[in-house]
């Protein structure tokens, strides 16, 4: 923005000497000229991606690497511009259009609550990954990708983090640079419309942000004479090793850390599932031959305390408690707990644990009942935001995973659909049935086995819809609302340790690693 | 001052061990049992459950066990009642109330023998007089307890042989009576509290509610809508109270309040947008600790680190005059397969699960009990526990 009254400050300035020695020196001309044409096509890019993509809002992370052969003409004549738009589509595609198709399949669900205080906050936006024009732009890796974060299939900050790092790795090597461009330039454009997509199953976690802050900065750090193939084998093993170095020998160095807690009969509550911490009872226990006992807590709707259960089941040497937060009072109460081991999706610069909703809970009775509270986190997951309290930044989940009252298995948006469409189907030709049937023999219902079934199907659903506790018809109801938050927000003051590869240190001290960290890398 | 009532409680029941045996022949000859065996078995099957209606079931019971009953002396009948008591708490040791109703009953019958007694024999004792004085303290002052005892069963033993025939289907209708205000009095728990709802919401507050169970709670927002407009947040208290929660939340939908249903794990996320944490009580104890729904301890505690105000709404007849010593005595554990589903068929067996009904809430976290007859601090309800049951009947054995 700062960069337009300066134009306007050195165009009369320039206009008198490109009058006056225009033909004494071509060179110093050149170059002038050459200066203030940069000058205004980037003027001009502006004003074109204002114009193109107002709604979308800028996006500092595309820096528009292929514009200037699309944009220029935006102090041409429009005719002009609209046919060099539509010649360039027939080549590759300038960036607000992939922007604008991309934006174009999004489906913004209508029938889409949210309670008064929490309408600020990030959720997904789920689209239809069928498409043509969308596979065409989209990796199909990054598609799946997408399909298994959105259904929970992937979750936690660090396998989220990891499955995109592999991810890109797929994106990275069927990449092509287009002619006329170098990879340095194009890459991270193309990349960031694999992330646009990506972000519509969940917003991106703070790892998954500072993994990608790094690629980029990877990316344009190769010197720009490498060849195609040369440049992918760099990134390639790059990303491995970043993998490698942040995320696993991370989490090595912190078991190490850690495993110093956990003695034979310790008893040890944990809350949901970290990646750690299942490796650092596993390590505990089979490496170590540690003998002791985990409290599990768990809770709605993602269960994920289940999947830490089952990982650790198969040692005899674990004792396995698994308990609903509900009972957590009743669970502090009559166990001697030793620690409570947390796992992070982040820490922020004051200090505060940002995880999975009801770690601060947890946090919060062990704290008060005097057990040290143990925080478990790569400095991959370090963030510089401040924030004080868990509703003013969050994400959203899907409000409908909160009405079964039962476990569930959560399907994609896709699936769904095809779902409900098969069962309308079901219901309509039930009904048509049923009616033939009623016309036919009114009388003797029972003897008709072959539609009993479906007749009764129908008498429950109906019966589910009377039931004065049954809530799966919730958003005919427009003052019941149901919230969904994923995440909450731990005080400094309810945290004994953070353990980082780094060493294990204070809350107060996040900011000081996030310094060390930056300098490393 | 519990102390002492521990000691006339133990006097009691010693004057009691001698008229146990004649109580059991009592209840052979008043052809009681089948009336008790049925309701026992009522509440062992848990037929009847929840605070409100355990205790309607239980004046009922009483109500009939009163007229059918045969007795000579009151004091017969308070041991009849004791006994029956007894039996009845052992059948469900944890719905307090019908502790609570049998002992209001047994206050009943001894206020009304203390009154008359005095007006029949005023010049035997002077004592006596004074023993209405219920002060546990100012007794531990004016006599113990046995010779008070002696002195009641002299009274009536001397006093009742020449009046009895008169008095006691006096005292029949009379206690009738009591049972049947004090049914009125539990059944119209709801209003009464209802009546201070405007002073305790004021307008666009977000009020926190963790126990969806509760009527009394639901009744408490319905009635405060009409005057007020708030939020109210309600956990879902899952996995035992989840489709109760969405049954309370329909209603209060239908009421057109604005609902939030939120998962048990969000109640810190939310706790410091909340105005007012409002819980039910199960039972309220004479330290000002209660029962309720598995959770709300957690919630409290947090209610208390964001200093957020819990109000718990409670009848009268959900105050026991026991103490909570043993923490676990008073929490009932239900069904685990609730918590672990049997289809996670690979983990049940290799993992301790239980699923704690009830919470000790502690004193501490609760700011005001809101009753039917005004809000108390819990420091405070000793005495209304005090007030409504007589020291001699806290331990019914």
């Amino acid at each position: 923005m700062s960069d337009k009254p300066v134009d306007k400050v050195e165009k009369p300035v320039e206009k008198q000497p490109t009058g006056a020695a225009a033909v004494l020196d071509e060179k110093k001309l050149s170059n002038k000229e050459l200066k203030e044409l940069k000058k205004r096509e980037k003027a001009a890019k502006r004003a074109a991606a204002k114009a193109a993509g107002g709604a979308e809002g800028d996006n500092s992370t595309t820096p528009t690497a292929n514009a200037p052969s699309s944009v220029t003409p935006a102090h041409l004549k429009e005719n002009a511009s609209r046919e060099n738009n539509k010649n360039k589509d027939k080549g590759h595609k300038t960036v607000s259009h992939i922007k604008k198709e991309l934006n174009n399949a999004k489906i913004h669900n209508p029938n889409l609550r949210t309670p008064s205080m929490f309408g600020h906050l990030e959720t997904k936006e789920e689209r239809i990954s069928s498409t043509a024009k969308i596979a065409s732009i989209v990796h199909p890796s990054i598609l799946s990708l997408t399909l298994k974060i959105s259904t929970y299939k992937i979750v936690g900050s660090s396998s989220r983090c990891k499955e995109m790092m592999r991810a890109f790795i797929d994106v990275i090597n069927s990449y092509k640079t287009p002619e006329g461009i170098s990879l340095q330039r194009h890459l991270t454009g193309h990349l960031s419309h694999q992330i646009e997509y990506l972000k519509t199953g969940r917003p991106l976690s703070i790892s998954m942000g500072n993994a990608i802050r790094w690629l980029k900065q990877k990316i344009s750090i190769i010197p720009i004479n490498t060849t195609e193939e040369d440049c992918k084998k760099i990134l390639t093993e790059e990303i491995e090793q970043f993998i490698m170095e942040k995320i696993e020998v991370a989490d090595k160095v912190i078991i190490e850390y850690a495993q110093t807690h956990i003695h034979n009969n310790s008893k040890i509550l944990t809350y949901g599932h970290s990646n750690v911490l299942s490796e650092l009872f596993e390590f505990c226990a089979v490496e170590q031959n540690k003998k002791f006992e985990i409290y599990i807590i768990d809770s709605k709707p993602l269960f994920e305390g289940k999947k830490l259960a089952k990982k650790l089941s198969k040692y005899d040497n674990i004792k396995l408690h698994y308990n609903l937060i509900n009972s957590l009072s009743s669970v502090l109460e009559k166990s001697n707990i030793d620690f409570c081991f947390l796992g992070a999706h982040s820490m922020l610069s004051n200090g505060r644990l940002y995880s999975r909703v009801g770690s601060a809970l947890v946090a919060m009775s062990s704290r008060n009942k005097s057990i040290p509270v143990l925080v478990c986190c790569e400095s991959l997951k370090f963030s510089d935001k401040v924030q004080l309290d868990s509703v003013t930044l969050n994400e959203l989940g899907d409000s409908d995973d909160l009405i079964n009252t039962k476990p569930f298995n959560k399907k994609g948006f896709n699936l769904q659909q095809y779902i409900t469409k098969l069962e309308e189907r079901e219901a309509k030709e039930n009904e048509k049935n049923n009616k033939g049937n009623n016309g036919k023999n009114k009388n003797n219902s029972n003897n008709n086995n072959n539609n009993n079934n479906t007749k009764n199907n129908a008498t429950n659903n109906a019966n589910r819809l009377n039931d004065e506790n049954d809530l799966s018809n919730w958003k005919q109801y427009p003052s019941l609302n149901i919230l969904n938050v994923l995440y909450d927000l731990t005080p400094p003051e309810y945290i004994q340790k953070i353990i980082t590869e780094f060493g294990a240190l204070p809350p107060s001290s996040v900011p000081v690693i996030l310094r060390e960290y930056k300098s490393t890398t | 001052m519990s102390s002492h009532a521990s000691h006339s409680v133990s006097n009691s029941a010693s004057v009691n061990v001698s008229s146990v045996t004649d109580a059991a022949s009592i209840l052979a000859a008043n052809k009681l049992e089948v009336l008790i065996e049925r309701f026992i078995s009522q509440l062992k099957r848990r037929q009847v459950t929840g605070s409100y209606n355990v205790a309607i079931a239980t004046c009922k019971f009483l109500m009939r066990v009163t007229s059918i009953s045969r007795w000579n002396t009151a004091q017969e009948f308070i041991t009849l009642l004791r006994l029956i008591g007894k039996k009845i708490t052992d059948a469900q040791p944890r719905e307090f109330s019908i502790g609570n109703i049998v002992r209001r009953v047994l206050a009943l019958v001894r206020d009304e023998v203390n009154v008359k007694i005095p007006s029949t024999v005023a010049t035997s004792n002077e004592s006596n007089t004074i023993a209405p004085v219920n002060t546990s303290m100012f007794q531990l002052l004016v006599t113990t307890g046995k010779e008070k005892e002696n002195n009641n069963n002299n009274n009536t033993s001397t006093t009742t042989s020449t009046s009895t025939h008169s008095s006691k289907s006096d005292l029949r209708s009379i206690i009738i009576q009591g049972i049947r205000d004090l049914m009125d009095e539990v059944q119209s728990v709801h209003e009464n509290i209802e009546l201070m709802t405007v002073d305790l919401i004021h307008d666009n507050e977000i009020l926190l509610t963790p126990t969806p169970g509760s009527s009394t709670v639901l009744n408490f927002l319905l009635k405060a809508s009409l005057k007020r407009k708030f939020t109210v947040l309600i956990t879902e208290n899952y996995p035992n109270d989840i489709e109760v929660c969405h049954g309370f939340a329909k209603k209060l939908a239908n009421a057109n309040i604005e609902s939030v249903i939120i998962p048990d794990s969000t109640v810190f996320a939310v706790m410091s947008r909340v105005g007012k944490v409002l819980i039910g009580a199960r039972s309220v104890f004479a330290n000002g600790g209660c029962v309720t729904a598995a959770g709300v301890a957690t919630v409290c505690e947090c209610a208390k680190e964001h200093r957020t105000p819990v109000f718990a709404v409670a009848g009268l007849y959900k105050f026991s005059p026991g103490y909570p010593f043993d923490r676990n005595s008073l929490i009932e554990f239900g069904n685990s397969g609730k918590v672990l589903p049997y289809d996670d068929c690979d983990l049940v067996g290799k993992c301790e699960v239980t699923n704690p009904l009830y919470d000790y809430v502690v004193p501490e976290h609760i700011d005001i009990y809101i009753t039917n007859i005004g809000g108390f601090s819990p420091n405070f309800i000793y005495r209304i526990v005090l007030d409504n049951y007589n020291t001699e009947d806290v331990d019914l054995s």
